[in-house]
């Protein structure tokens, strides 16, 4: 695959999270245009990236999702469920090929099928089910937001006489002209734009206009700094080059394409006929007819009617006070049709004429150059008339217009649409991202190998400094290696430290999924639920975080399901319709906790007791025994469920031991507090980072064995005296408190009896095994150290006595002691 | 100081920034009849430009810049 695939698939994963994270904040607030404008950014640039590769399927469904947002966010079509339903899903679908795309590097073509369903679907939610299916990412035909593309009459006539004619001169000659509506947001004083600056300093500018966007409040209530200002602009400048020069500001800006015909005359000067382009009151009469077509070869037609008019005023007698400005208005008009129809070299011989026209009062030059030019075709164009006439009227031509004006704004778009921006944008990016590098997980767990060997091997240098005392005799050297030793020390633990950073993640990682996963489970089983999630930034290391992801779905679909009641239910109990369920995740001291909180039905211990008896789970005698917590904790245990019916979504007797069990494995520890009726509080606590273990080193039968420091609570000697048999078990008590006690050479299977120091007290490593104390007698207890905890492999991995293993400084190999199971 | 406030005119003088709009807000208000002059302004921020549109200052000395002259044209005598 090659590294711009690559870099499309994660960034589209990126892309779809947030899209599913916009919709679900879109239900709460489903009227935020903020959100909205987000969303469709996301889908867009998705949009837009899948068009570099060749994967039709996606790109079409992408293109119906994005032609959805855009109609939503203009207000065209309502947000709803339904549409939110329709979008996750279509996400989902993008999601599918994305992992297709990875796996094979190309999309089987047995989805185009499901790619058309979807984008059909999607399309029919905005109401156009039109043939094109958006195949061509940048073909809008189909798009309803045209109609505004083009620059609104009214807008035009605020423009002056004069620019006007001057734009209409050079659009007639061809240049594309534009109109652009800048409105900056109002806040963007304070971001320290200037607005007009930059409006000013717009390339091929022709004329601009500051206009207020709302009346003007009292001048006492005026905020001077929230922007309020439109600013309108008649620029020259290719549409590329405006869009590279507002690139900043694109969301702010519209470019609106300004035909020839639209400078011309509007509507706002048919009602002002001393401001319209020819002066003669006959004239207004056929620049109405101009005024209301657009299309090229309505424009010949047009522009032959005007010239049959004025051949009219031309015959009109020549004996009146106003002959040489009836002349002038004339041979005006005449030049302006011969601008836009005619060939260029008859303007000289019509200003020839004119100027000899105007100088003997007479029409007869023109008359004879009329002749001339029109010659054969001057029959036709009294009849030819008729036509834009009926035009004026608003006729069918009028129709022919509006569509023309359609075709024109869709070709304008056929243009790269905004590649010069993205691209400008994509460079900006890379700028600011700068600060984060994305890093192959594989090369960061070699870091962390590496400072591992490079603990272990520090931990030679104390050993070293002990020998060069103890065998060589020389002290001095000895103290020497110790000073270096520290500087390492302190070095690797800082080193150590940094690459535990690095692959600290926040907990938002796992807890992202939540808002999906819990609205469509509340949905399913018609519940109502908010979902609180609180101190997302915690962080923790990947592998912690990692893991915590399964564990964390299966308590919440069980708080789902099992937890809070249906909305009837919960009003019977004199709560909120709505249940609430709580993940919060905290830091304390080295471990993070999380807590999933719901305000549910609670667990009944009574029923979990009996059904706990029922599987076989405790026996008679526990049943009697247990307190409500302890039976609360039941459901941990595994083969374990309450539920009387199986569904799809928990209560299949797999749930909670398997959190449990997944929990432990990475050290972590679960509760469960449980009040009837209130509500179930499920208490996860992880250690930060599970890269270094912190073990004490005890010997037993001459071995060393490493116990971690989690599980150790205190190291006491106890005289041998002091240490009671009970029913063949020992037993001693300290302070107050009965602590079983066990030999680890009996637990491990070894023959030996613990030994005793001089004073016959034995050594009695106690600790925590399920919240009780345990003593574990050993021979003699060593230092802690921090160890590189490496789990065991091969023919090994079956040995669960043992957590794993490490290598000591002095390169012999530490076997940690897994307690729970030893016990 | 870009803008010079005498007994009861605005005189602007090169480029007015920002960080002016508030006081000359402050002026208008206070001189409901005061006059503002522009001739020797070449660029002024929108936020000042903005609190003379509220005004409703229709009434002032046109900048001398011919470009400036037509935008502030446009703001202003439209209000």
């Amino acid at each position: 695959m090659n590294p711009l695939l690559e870099q499309f698939i994660s960034e589209s994963r990126e892309a779809l999270q947030g899209i599913s994270e916009k919709l679900m904040q879109l239900e709460s607030e489903p009227d935020s245009t903020l959100l909205m404008t987000e969303l469709f950014r996301f889908v867009h640039t998705l949009k837009g990236n899948s068009g570099l590769f060749d994967f039709p399927e996606l790109t079409r469904v992408l293109h119906a999702g994005e032609d959805l947002m855009d109609a939503v966010r203009d207000g065209q079509v309502a947000y709803s469920l339904q549409l939110a339903d329709l979008l996750l899903d279509a996400m989902d679908f993008v999601g599918m090929l994305c992992d297709e795309i990875e796996i094979s590097g190309t999309i089987d073509a047995g989805y185009a099928g499901d790619a058309q369903r979807l984008a059909q679907t999607l399309r029919q939610m905005i109401g156009v089910t039109s043939g094109d299916d958006g195949a061509c990412p940048t073909t809008a035909a189909s798009d309803p937001g045209q109609a505004e593309d083009t620059a609104h009459p009214l807008l035009l006539s605020k423009i002056p006489e004069r620019i006007r004619m001057d734009a209409y001169q050079a659009a007639a000659g061809g240049t594309a002209l534009h109109f652009l509506c800048y409105t900056p947001v109002q806040e963007c004083f304070f971001q320290g734009d200037d607005p007009f600056f930059q409006s000013r300093q717009t390339p091929g500018i022709l004329w601009g206009s500051i206009a207020a966007r709302q009346p003007w409040p009292e001048l006492s209530e005026l905020d001077a700094y929230s922007c309020v200002l439109d600013f309108h602009m008649l620029s020259d400048a290719p549409v590329e080059e405006l869009r590279e020069y507002y690139r900043y500001v694109s969301d702010q800006l519209k470019i609106m394409p300004v035909s020839a015909q639209s400078l011309l005359l509007d509507p706002g000067d048919a009602a002002r006929p001393e401001q319209a382009f020819v002066a003669a009151g006959p004239a207004t009469q056929a620049s109405a007819v101009v005024e209301a077509d657009s299309h090229q070869q309505e424009i010949r037609v047009a522009a032959r009617a005007i010239i049959a008019v004025q051949r009219e005023i031309l015959s009109l007698p020549d004996d009146v006070a106003w002959i040489v400005g009836r002349l002038q208005a004339v041979a005006a008009s005449l030049e302006g049709c011969l601008r836009v129809t005619g060939p260029g070299d008859a303007l000289a011989g019509l200003q020839a004429a004119s100027q000899s026209a105007v100088a003997r009062r007479s029409a007869a030059p023109l008359l004879a150059w009329f002749e001339e030019y029109a010659g054969a075709t001057a029959a036709e164009i009294s009849l030819e008339r008729e036509l834009p006439a009926a035009a004026a009227d608003g006729g069918p031509p009028a129709q022919e217009r509006r569509s023309a004006t359609g075709s024109e704004s869709a070709v304008f778009r056929a243009m790269p649409p905004d590649g010069e921006v993205k691209f400008g944008r994509r460079a900006d990016d890379a700028y600011s991202a700068a600060k984060s590098i994305k890093v192959d997980q594989a090369k960061i767990d070699r870091l962390m190998n590496l400072i591992g060997e490079m603990v272990v091997a520090k931990n030679a240098l104390p050993y070293l400094a002990g020998r060069a005392e103890a065998v060589y005799g020389v002290p001095e050297f000895s103290r020497e290696i110790k000073a270096q030793y520290a500087v390492i020390n302190r070095i690797a633990e800082e080193m150590q430290d940094s690459i535990m950073q690095v692959r600290m993640m926040p907990v938002s990682f796992v807890f992202q999924r939540f808002p999906r996963l819990v609205r469509d489970t509340s949905n399913k089983l018609g519940k109502e639920v908010n979902l609180l999630l609180e101190g997302e930034e915690t962080e923790a290391d990947k592998n912690i975080i990692e893991s915590l992801g399964d564990p964390l779905v299966h308590i919440v679909r069980n708080s789902l399901d099992h937890g809070i009641e249906l909305p009837e239910a919960r009003i019977a109990a004199g709560k909120p319709a709505a249940g609430t369920l709580t993940i919060r995740a905290s830091q304390e001291a080295d471990r993070v906790v999380i807590e999933i909180r719901d305000d549910g039905k609670g667990i009944d211990p009574e029923v979990i007791k009996r059904k706990a008896y029922e599987k076989g789970i405790i026996d008679e005698d526990r049943l009697e025994r247990i307190s409500d917590q302890e039976a609360v904790n039941l459901v941990f245990a595994s083969g374990f469920s309450t539920a009387e019916t199986i569904s799809d979504l928990s209560g299949r007797g797999v749930g909670m031991d398997v959190v449990k069990t997944a929990i432990e494995k990475v050290n972590g520890s679960v509760s469960l507090e449980s009040e009837k009726g209130k509500g179930t509080l499920i208490r996860i606590s992880l250690p930060l980072s599970m890269a270094v273990t912190n073990v004490m080193i005890i010997e037993s039968n001459s071995q060393i064995f490493g116990v971690p420091m989690d599980a150790v609570v205190e190291t006491v000697r106890v005289p041998r005296s002091q240490i009671k048999t009970i029913k063949k078990s020992m037993a001693t008590v300290l302070r107050g408190r009965i602590v079983p006690l066990k030999a680890l050479n009996s637990l491990l299977g070894v023959a030996a009896q613990p030994k005793a120091n001089e004073e016959d007290e034995l050594a009695v490593l106690v600790v925590s095994v399920g919240g009780e104390p345990l003593g574990i007698l050993v021979d003699d207890f060593h230092e802690t150290v921090d160890i590189i905890l490496k789990p065991m492999l091969g023919v090994l991995t079956g040995l669960s006595a043992y957590a794993g293993s490490a290598l000591l400084g002095d390169g012999s190999v530490l076997m940690v002691l897994n307690i729970k199971e030893v016990v | 100081m870009a803008i010079v406030y005498k007994k009861n005119s605005a005189v602007f003088s090169e480029i007015a920034g920002v960080e002016e709009a508030e006081a000359l807000l402050e002026w208008l208000h206070s001189h409901p009849k005061g006059k503002i002059d522009l001739a020797d302004c070449t660029h002024l921020h929108p936020a000042n430009l903005q609190v003379m549109m509220a005004a409703k200052r229709s009434n002032y000395l046109p900048p001398s810049d011919a470009g400036l002259a037509e935008w502030v044209d446009s703001a202003l005598k439209t209000v």
